[in-house]
């Protein structure tokens, strides 16, 4: 099959799993019932408002944060030319959510709309952190000490908010389950402030495509070749940052997506990054949308945090990526 | 001079003697238990060992809610207790009798320290929270520990043992069961084929809410009057985590109480879940059959005086009459 | 550099003066520190008192403080720091990477996720007493298992480092799930653990870690020369008659029997194994048999000092060590990345 039938075939996965969220829960619901409940809403009927209130929100945040996360990924992975990169090693999870159990336990703020800005600044704070102690030397970025310094930041962010939530029963409580990861709970109006980040940056990852294909060929050559490396580097880490700082400020910490997705789609789409980073919206979201649904049945009335769950899923696959991959060390 | 008595009753010798002896043996056997406990070498066993405490300990130190709570019913004031989960440093039921007592920090971490400077001669601790420190304790005083730290009863009578004062817990008891006793005779006559009700127990928090079920605190209190479980929950759980308001089917029961913090977090997750249609919905709403209730006296305080206070809330959401 | 040789019969040694020197002056800290610690806390004592409760007879809750609460607490503080700086720097030196630690590659993941879920659902049946050996299981297990996914055809470095990297995120979100379906009452003591303590520590907490180090210690010593050939690479190693593969494998095993046993005892303290090394290496030359005792001596002086601002500073809370460790060295190491000096 050639590329374009491929991603026709995604895009159909895609939609079935949008459809699966919105009918699978503690309530069933027959696929007309869903189509009524979107094109013509009753406010009476209960399960309309299921479907429009909890359902939508949560299927479009499953699919937004599942795409930016897996975009993230992707163009960290050709940033750091590291098969094992992702946001959440590169401590813009845990900057954003150090960010948010500041903001919560010790300014009392509880508005998700203020709390997604802080998120997101905590986000760059720590990506912009990572990727100067990853850049100290001539030539940029280098991987191991990028994938190093993240690691140590991670470290550092988390263990500060431990640190508040230790002092703090409260708070602890009331962050727990965001913390975990989890896409429920929001409401439409929480996902419009991110809609003008996330979407530009989705179209200017996939626009990259091509400089980004001639930088994996290697710094030098792509720099003989005419590209401005050090602009492009410092857009693609830009982009990470507003993607997966966004993604952690509306879902927390929802792990594995961006470390899992990429590798699984080079296997089915190949090496070409114009048609990688689409294939890695596609699959994120996807793939979110799938863990959310299996989320809700596993030991229901309860549910798992979908971050969680996406690690449940990813770690087998990392297992066997980590060790097919770095075969040769 | 006769020998014997000259009754005219017919009554055995030997009766007579087997009856006097008893007694004898009996009067001795209460001094001795009367001698035992003034010497005072009591032996506790609870829930970390047996442990020796002579006479009546003057000192207490209370190292959670619930032991808090039974001491002042108990008519002991502690020398050092640790802080209330919310309301302040005490509870605002137990301000008053626990007025001026030095607090020794954290009910999960206390400050050994503190209590050492304290010199008691008695601790009482739960293995809930202090198992680790058990041992450090043990060395600053006999320490007794409870299972658990919302077990009315076995508070009341390890405490009671402990703090030689059993004749008090006992009557504290008797009062609790007949407390209970009236309220399920009232409440069924009064309802008729409406009793018994299942009961849910719901705690709203700033993202999620919690339905407490019947291995916990006051979904064993309501067992013990009589409510019964909705079909619907699991058994012998103590607590289900509702992240998303799809959930709010399995409230239905036919008889909701709920309490919650009063930060504006919680209130406002409070408001998303009752506007919802499903929470409409539900027959327990359409009925009006859902009652707020003490955050402190149905989850936090764990202790007879706390237990009473539910109760109390009890009889007035169901208008009965606590006269008797 | 100015190195004089030790003999003890078969066994010799090769150290400088400075590092004696060094050695020395961090040990009149530890004292020093230890003198101030014992003297403050909840009630502050004089030195004075001090000694006179140290060497006399006394009773009362001033000796109770002293003997039973706050000195073992300071032992055990070191011990621990102790332990883990030493298990950093054998980790260092194996990786080749001076950003490795302990908790970056793994093994405080595995010993966290064996501890929560030791804390949420077995403690009532089998007694808090077992946590310690849970939480070395976990570490063990990790290890292991990080060994083998990044083992083929003998373990790289690098592999080692992002295959740890990766079991540490899944065994965080396994610890997140215990943890938010755990009981209520184990949620805040959990985090405690976490976080890392040595609050409750008393007598027998030291006895029981205490022999660890007295045999992995001596262990790691003896594989010094070892150590110091691992930093030159693979096939220079191996030139120079070593071992690799095997070396290896002992030198990460003697790296998480310290971090394991440190670990299960005052919970998962991040940074002492990462920041001490460091330390120690401004201090002195860069070999090992120089190196781990220095770290050793600076590792324990890190959690010594965390424990005591940690029940001193915010009086009457009682905040664990690990809260102070990280805002002590997460700044300086952040610090040390900045400055490059590796």
């Amino acid at each position: 099959m050639t590329t374009a039938p491929k991603m026709l075939t995604g895009l159909a996965f895609l939609t079935a799993a949008f459809c699966a969220s919105l009918a699978l829960g503690q309530t069933t619901m027959s696929p007309a019932t869903v189509a009524e409940a979107l094109f013509h809403p009753d406010a009476t009927n209960t399960e309309h408002l299921i479907v429009q209130g909890s359902r939508l929100p949560r299927a479009v945040i499953a699919v937004l944060v599942g795409a930016a996360l897996a975009v993230a990924g992707a163009l960290m992975q050709a940033l750091t030319r590291n098969p094992l990169a992702s946001p959440a090693i590169f401590g813009v999870n845990a900057g954003a959510v150090f960010a948010i159990v500041l903001a919560t336990t010790w300014l009392a703020v509880s508005a998700i709309h203020d709390l997604l800005w802080i998120g997101l600044g905590g986000a760059t704070i720590a990506g912009a952190l990572v990727y100067t102690l990853g850049s100290q030397g001539r030539q940029g970025p280098d991987p191991v000490r990028l994938v190093l310094a993240g690691a140590a930041i991670t470290a550092l962010f988390v263990s500060f908010t431990q640190a508040l939530l230790v002092s703090n029963r409260e708070g602890l409580d009331s962050v727990l389950f965001w913390l975990a990861g989890s896409v429920s709970g929001r409401s439409m109006d929480m996902v419009m402030p991110t809609l003008p980040l996330l979407l530009p940056a989705l179209c200017v990852a996939m626009l990259l495509g091509r400089q980004i294909n001639l930088l994996m060929s290697g710094d030098d050559i792509a720099r003989g070749l005419g590209q401005n490396v050090a602009r492009l580097k410092a857009m693609l880490g830009v982009l990470t940052v507003l993607l997966a700082g966004c993604a952690v400020a509306l879902a927390g910490n929802v792990g594995f997506v961006g470390l899992i997705v990429p590798h699984m789609v080079r296997g089915w789409l190949g090496h070409d990054h114009r048609w990688l980073i689409p294939g890695c919206a596609l699959a994120g979201a996807t793939l979110l949308l799938v863990a959310d649904v299996v989320a809700r049945f596993l030991i229901m009335p309860q549910e798992i945090p979908v971050g969680v769950m996406t690690a449940l899923l990813g770690t087998p696959l990392f297992i066997h990526l980590a060790r097919r991959r770095l075969g040769h060390g | 001079m006769p020998l014997h008595p000259s009754f005219s009753m017919p009554v055995p010798t030997g009766f007579c003697v087997a009856l006097l002896s008893v007694l004898i043996l009996m009067t001795s056997a209460s001094c001795a238990a009367a001698a035992t406990a003034k010497d005072g070498i009591r032996v506790v066993s609870h829930a970390q060992g047996d442990t020796r405490i002579s006479g009546t300990p003057q000192r207490v130190v209370t190292l959670f809610q619930g032991a808090n709570d039974t001491a002042v019913a108990l008519g002991v004031t502690p020398v050092g207790v640790v802080d209330a989960w919310a309301e302040g440093k005490n509870y605002d039921y137990l301000d008053a009798p626990l007025a001026g007592v030095p607090h020794v920090g954290l009910e999960t971490q206390p400050s050994l320290e503190a209590i050492a400077l304290l010199e008691p001669d008695l601790i009482i601790a739960s293995t809930r929270r202090h198992e680790k420190i058990y041992p450090l304790l043990s060395q600053i005083a006999p320490t007794v520990s409870l299972a658990t730290v919302f077990d009315i009863r076995r508070t009341l009578e390890v405490m009671g043992q402990a703090l030689n004062r059993e004749d008090r817990a006992q009557e504290l008891w008797n009062a609790w069961q007949q407390r209970l006793a009236a309220f399920r005779q009232q409440a069924s006559r009064q309802l008729g084929d409406r009793w018994p009700m299942s009961a849910t127990v719901l705690n709203f928090r700033a993202d999620h809410a919690r339905l407490y079920l019947d291995g916990s605190y006051a979904g064993s209190v309501l067992h013990d009057l009589g409510f019964t479980r909705p079909p619907a929950h699991p058994e012998r759980q103590w607590v289900l985590k509702l992240t998303t308001k799809e959930s709010i089917p399995i409230i239905d029961a036919d008889v909701v109480f709920y309490f919650m913090a009063s930060e504006p977090a919680v209130r406002d997750n409070f408001e998303a879940w009752t506007r919802h249609p499903l929470w409409q919905n539900l027959n327990v709403v359409r009925e009006q059959r859902v009652y707020p209730v003490d955050r402190v006296d149905w989850s936090l305080a764990g202790g007879i005086l706390g237990a009473n206070r539910m109760l109390d809330q009890l009889f007035h959401h169901f208008q009965l009459d606590q006269g008797s | 550099m100015d190195r004089r040789r030790v003999r003890f019969g078969p066994v010799s040694m090769a150290f400088s003066p400075r590092t004696l020197v060094v050695i020395s002056g961090l040990l009149l800290v530890s004292l020093a520190i230890t003198g101030v610690a014992l003297s403050v806390g909840h009630v502050t004592l004089s030195p004075m008192t001090v000694l006179h409760h140290l060497l006399g007879n006394s009773t009362g809750p001033e000796r109770f403080i002293i003997d039973t609460l706050r000195l073992p607490r300071i032992v055990m503080a070191f011990l621990v720091g102790a332990a883990l700086a030493v298990s950093g720097l054998i980790l260092q030196a194996l990786v080749r990477n001076p950003l490795a630690s302990p908790d970056i590659i793994g093994i405080s993941g595995g010993a966290s996720v064996a501890a929560v879920a030791f804390l949420s659902f077995l403690t009532p049946w089998l007694g808090i007493q077992w946590l310690p050996v849970a939480a070395i299981g976990g570490a063990a297990i990790a290890a292991i298992a990080i060994y083998s996914l990044a083992w083929q055809r003998g373990v790289t470095p690098v592999r080692l480092v992002l295959v740890g990297i990766g079991l540490s995120a899944a065994m965080g979100a396994a610890t997140t799930l215990m943890i938010t379906l755990s009981p209520i009452s184990t949620t805040m003591t959990a985090y405690v653990w976490l976080t890392g303590s040595v609050y409750g520590a008393d007598w027998g907490d030291v006895r029981a870690l205490a022999p660890w180090l007295i045999v992995l210690l001596p262990l790691a010593l003896f594989h010094a020369r070892a150590i110091d050939l691992q930093e030159f690479g693979d096939h220079l190693a191996t030139g120079l008659g070593l071992s690799v593969q095997r070396n290896r494998l002992v030198l990460l095993a003697l790296s998480v029997a310290l971090a394991g046993a440190a670990v299960a005892h005052a919970g998962a303290i991040g940074f002492v194994g990462l920041i001490a090394p460091h330390i120690a290496r401004r201090l002195t030359d860069r070999h090992f048999a120089g190196l781990a005792p220095v770290a050793a001596m600076v590792g324990g002086l890190l959690v010594m000092i965390a424990d005591l601002a940690g029940r001193t500073l915010f009086v009457p809370l009682d905040l664990p060590a690990g809260v102070f460790v990280s805002a002590i060295g997460a700044p300086f190491f952040v610090y040390l990345l900045y400055r490059q000096r590796y």
